[in-house]
């Protein structure tokens, strides 16, 4: 209890200072009237008792000053003398004041920077009421890693029988084509069950949610506004409830506008419409392609509802042959958004960690020569009578200042850097919320505490050493110009050595990372990314045949445009992580045996594809306008399905099934190369290509390749649809090479960070070994002088110290590179196209420091080498 | 001066057992009653048959440290002539600091006494 006291009565003196004040001045006065009234009591006058009473005293402001003192107060006036000090012979050291700041302000930058990030991506919470009871289901393949899509039956199974949930919700994501004041505009929409809103804990902000009616079969034109999409389209207008919404067959009751930043997955929907399930008949709404978001109960934790799940999951597995092999993963939601971002930050912070700690440790060496070189000063001090702890106090206080003034470089720092970053990592990271990344209080905080614990950690230890000093043997040292004293000294050594191993490692990273990025940048992708375009087109709702006559209208406008070589669609472009994996059956084997289907990923496309998309074909033709609904049905498969499944060669000629819509035997008419569809890292699958003119889709993206620059066609594009279709509904362009560079944007933000941080690495480390060099050259001057006088060679003066430099370089490179084949494993899985051990990238990181070393330790033991003996003789 | 023993018998001694000395005497005295500054002054000169004198105003450090150590509350209440008076009690962990000041303070001066006597 009594500390409480004493920290009350602490801060009243501090905070309520001019009460203090006034209670004193009156305590004081009340004593002075007291004396006074003896004084005249004993018979002196009036104005003579007061002023012998004063007298007596001994000045009131003394006392008064020494009740202060006794209340502590003292000691905050000494910490404000002992800032001024510091920043006063910071001053002085304008040298050693910019080194030391701008190497902790990039290491404090860096950390707030990527901090910001995890902030943001990792820490913040998702933006809505008790979002860690929000959770993903998502169908398990059994002995597979990955998970797919939902199943419509499954997904009313599980709200049937799983009690673990408050609210579970389907939903999926078509476009939906409006027509507005400009013509037809694509939508991001969320097709959704009931629930979705009870799911994530919101309500809309104008209207109504969807009410259980309108999610039953039948037709509900119904719509919900997401927010964004009603400021941008109807100003904000709240009479907006109760209007229409024209789409192309038809309009759309809007009954609600959900609350701003509503983000369902990674996307924020412009609309909302019902999805109506029918129990009877789940599957005609689609197989396992939806998306299921829960809520938890309260209290109830995410192990319980995996528990309950996979007894669920086994149940509907005896039950229904298709959930065979199938079990449920449950995730959650805000962990599952981050799966991708989370080891990229990890690996991040670890790296500013590391050049973080390198800062420090360039800052104590720093501190610890600046110490010894004030240990004259100390001992002066101690012997005149300042205590060991005013001593460190001081020296604290000193470096205290210096962090702050680093902390405030290092924030302006990471303001920019941030800016940068975002741009950078911009389809690198997905973030769960749509607020914004940027310098928050979270922020502040965090920088302000490691500015203070770099301090406490890296300034204690050299104030604690120095503040020990023995005035007498010091001062009779220092009058003699004595030389380093060896512990110390080998302490410093050991701490350059430590930063060099660690910039050795983070070079190493970063050469292994850019070799990834430059393996992957001439990764051959089997298709032609240049001068192409593409724009999505939805094309629901119309019969079979005019969605197959639309399309083909359109691409003869587009093939007729000056300027366009070529034209064609797929329904799900490469590179956008989008496939469609089926099964097929040779001839001759059991016919729709499912167990006996081959596997298969197939892609629907047009006539014209593989020269829009610049796929070299190999054997047989490709698709053409003689290729319709009612002639004979082909195909064309890849060479990795032509070699897999038709080793002996030959593929063209052969007949298969393809399990699709309106699937029927078919003849493969073609061969065509492999295309890394999934990614650049994935090697191609067997994919066999199905024709939008037999096979006709919902969803498909156009393709046109161009003689010049492709964008530059995108309006005559547009145009020409618009011509066929006025109502028809365009996305806005992208080229294939914005495609293939979003699939470079993870490792190209690795590569392009870690070779940042490790140059930031390697120049403090520089700076380290040059530091402790010229330091020590400094020390010895009066020996060199003495060497020199007696005859040593200059060359003899060099030799010594850059064999000292070259020595503790060779120590670092050699911890270095020791600890950097320790870590392999950290980094294997970010890697491409080289191996972690990768020789290469181990000799140029060695290589490259060890030159920057022996150039860096070179300077000052040449300056060394060159001093006029007479003058260091002279040298204090 | 912080205290000082009547002309009679100056001599000079370390300056912590003085200043430990008081804190001991101004513990003593508030332990009677609640007592403001002047008062407890007055009281200590009485009780030592005017031997001792507290310096005038150097009371008052003490008594503020005393506070902020927590041995001794403050209070603002009417003086014994109708003024807004500081006036001073002991607490609890005061009480305990008087005992063991005491005991310490008994054993201190029989030592010295010893030692004066013997030579």
């Amino acid at each position: 209890m009594r500390w409480v006291t004493k920290l009350r009565l602490r801060l009243r003196s501090l905070l309520q200072r001019d009460l203090v004040e006034a209670e004193l001045d009156e305590e004081l006065r009340f004593h002075v009237e007291r004396l006074t009234e003896e004084h005249i009591a004993a018979g002196l006058a009036p104005r003579e008792a007061r002023s012998a009473a004063l007298r007596e005293m001994g000045g009131l402001d003394q006392r008064k000053e020494e009740c202060r003192d006794a209340r502590g107060l003292v000691l905050l006036d000494e910490v404000r003398q002992d800032a001024q000090y510091a920043l006063r012979g910071l001053r002085k050291t304008r040298g050693f004041t910019a080194v030391a700041i701008l190497s902790l302000a990039l290491g404090i930058g860096a950390n707030t920077t990527i901090f910001t990030f995890v902030n943001a991506v990792l820490l913040r919470p998702l933006p809505y009421p008790a979002s860690e009871r929000l959770v993903i289901l998502r169908e398990q393949p059994a002995g597979s890693a990955g998970t797919v899509a939902v199943h419509p039956l499954n997904f009313l199974e599980w709200r049937a029988r799983a009690a673990s949930f408050e609210a579970l919700a389907l939903a999926q994501t078509p476009p939906l084509d409006v027509i507005g004041a400009d013509g037809a505009d694509q939508l991001t929409r969320i097709q959704t069950s009931v629930e979705l809103f009870r799911v994530f804990g919101v309500v809309p902000v104008l209207g109504r949610a969807f009410t259980p009616e309108e999610t039953r079969p039948g037709q509900h034109d119904v719509v919900i506004l997401g927010h964004g999409f009603w400021q941008r389209w109807f100003g904000g207008d709240p009479a907006v409830i109760g209007r229409r919404l024209a789409v192309r067959d038809g309009s759309l009751t809007i009954v609600g506008v959900a609350p701003p930043g509503l983000r369902i997955g990674s996307i924020e929907p412009d609309a909302y419409t019902p999805l109506p399930i029918d129990p009877a008949k789940p599957d005609a709404i689609g197989s396992r392609s939806f998306l299921c978001y829960g809520r938890l109960k309260p209290g109830i934790s995410l192990d319980a509802a995996r528990a309950e799940m996979a007894t669920v999951a086994s149940a509907l597995a005896r039950q229904y042959p298709m959930d065979e092999g199938y079990g449920v993963s449950v995730s959650g939601l805000h962990e599952y958004l981050v799966r991708e971002g989370r080891p990229a930050l990890k690996l991040l912070m670890a790296v500013v960690t590391t050049v973080l700690v390198i800062a420090c440790v360039n800052l104590a060496g720093l501190l610890m020569a600046r110490a010894i070189r004030r240990r004259g000063e100390f001992a002066v001090r101690a012997a005149l009578g300042a205590t060991r702890g005013r001593l460190v106090r001081q020296l604290v206080i000193e470096s205290l200042v210096l962090s702050f003034l680093a902390g405030a470089a290092g924030l302006v720092l990471a303001y920019w850097s941030t800016r940068a970053l975002v741009a950078l990592t911009t389809g690198a990271l997905t973030v769960g919320s749509a607020a914004p990344i940027r310098l928050d209080a979270a922020c502040l905080v965090f920088t302000l505490g490691v500015a203070t614990l770099t301090t406490l950690v890296f300034g204690l230890v050299p104030a604690w050493q120095v503040s020990g000093v023995e005035p007498r043997t010091e001062l009779r040292e220092g009058a003699r110009g004595a030389g380093p004293d060896r512990r110390r000294h080998r302490m410093r050594s050991a701490l350059v050595v430590t930063e060099v191993a660690l910039a050795v490692v983070l070079l190493v990273g970063s050469g292994l990372l850019l070799r990834t990025f430059s393996r992957l940048v001439q990764v051959d992708l089997g298709f032609q990314p240049a001068q192409t375009i593409t724009m999505k087109l939805f094309l629901g709702g119309r019969p079979d045949d005019a969605r197959v006559a639309l399309v083909d209208q359109i691409l003869d406008r587009v093939e007729a445009l000056p300027g366009v070589k070529a034209a064609s669609t797929i329904q799900f472009l490469p590179l956008t992580g989008l496939n469609c994996g089926t099964g097929f059956w040779l001839e001759g084997q059991a016919r729709g045996d499912p167990s006996q289907a081959l596997p298969t990923e197939c892609s629907l496309v047009s006539r014209g594809y593989f020269a829009a998309m610049g796929i070299p074909l190999l054997d047989g033709r490709p698709f053409d306008r003689r290729d319709r609904m009612g002639s004979p049905r082909v195909l064309i498969v890849n060479r990795s399905f032509a070699r897999r499944y038709f080793p002996e060669g030959r593929a063209r000629g052969r007949r298969i099934l393809v399990y699709s819509s309106n699937q029927a035997w078919a003849e493969i008419v073609g061969v065509v190369g492999d295309v890394r569809h999934n990614g650049l890292t994935t090697e191609p699958a067997p994919t066999v290509f199905l024709l939008h003119a037999q096979t006709p889709g919902y969803i498909t993206s156009l393709v046109v390749r161009a003689d010049g620059e492709a964008s530059a066609q995108a309006a005559a594009i547009r145009r020409a649809i618009h011509e066929v279709d006025p109502l028809q509904a365009v996305s806005a362009a992208r080229t294939m090479e914005e495609y293939v560079a979003d699939s470079l944007a993870r490792p190209r933000m690795y590569a392009a960070l870690v070779a940042c941080f490790a140059v930031l690495a390697v120049v403090l480390a520089a700076m380290g070994i040059y530091g402790l060099l010229a330091y020590v050259a400094a020390q010895r001057t009066h020996e060199i002088g003495i060497r020199l006088a007696l005859g040593a060679s200059r060359g003899d003066v060099f030799r010594a110290l850059f064999g000292q430099g070259a020595r503790l370089a060779l120590a670092g490179l050699v911890l270095g590179v020791a600890a950097a084949r320790g870590l392999r494993a950290a980094v294997s899985t970010l890697l491409f196209g080289v191996t972690p051990g990768d020789p290469a990238s181990y000799v140029v990181a060695a290589a490259l420091f060890a030159v920057l070393a022996l150039v860096v330790a070179a300077i000052p033991a040449h300056r060394a080498s060159r001093l006029d003996p007479t003058t260091a003789l002279r040298y204090e | 001066m912080l205290l000082s023993v009547s002309d009679r018998s100056r001599v000079s001694r370390p300056a912590d057992l003085v200043q430990g000395t008081l804190d001991l005497l101004i513990l003593r005295v508030i332990s009677l009653e609640p007592m403001h500054g002047w008062a407890i002054a007055q009281r200590i000169r009485r009780m030592s048959n005017d031997e001792l004198r507290v310096g005038q105003g150097s009371l008052y450090p003490a008594l503020h440290k005393l506070e902020q150590q927590g041995w001794i509350e403050a209070k603002w209440a009417a003086s014994e002539n109708n003024r807004r008076a500081k006036y001073y009690t002991l607490t609890r962990a005061g009480r305990k600091a008087l005992e063991n000041e005491t005991a310490q303070w008994e054993r201190l001066s029989a030592a010295v006494s010893l030692v004066v006597r013997r030579a």
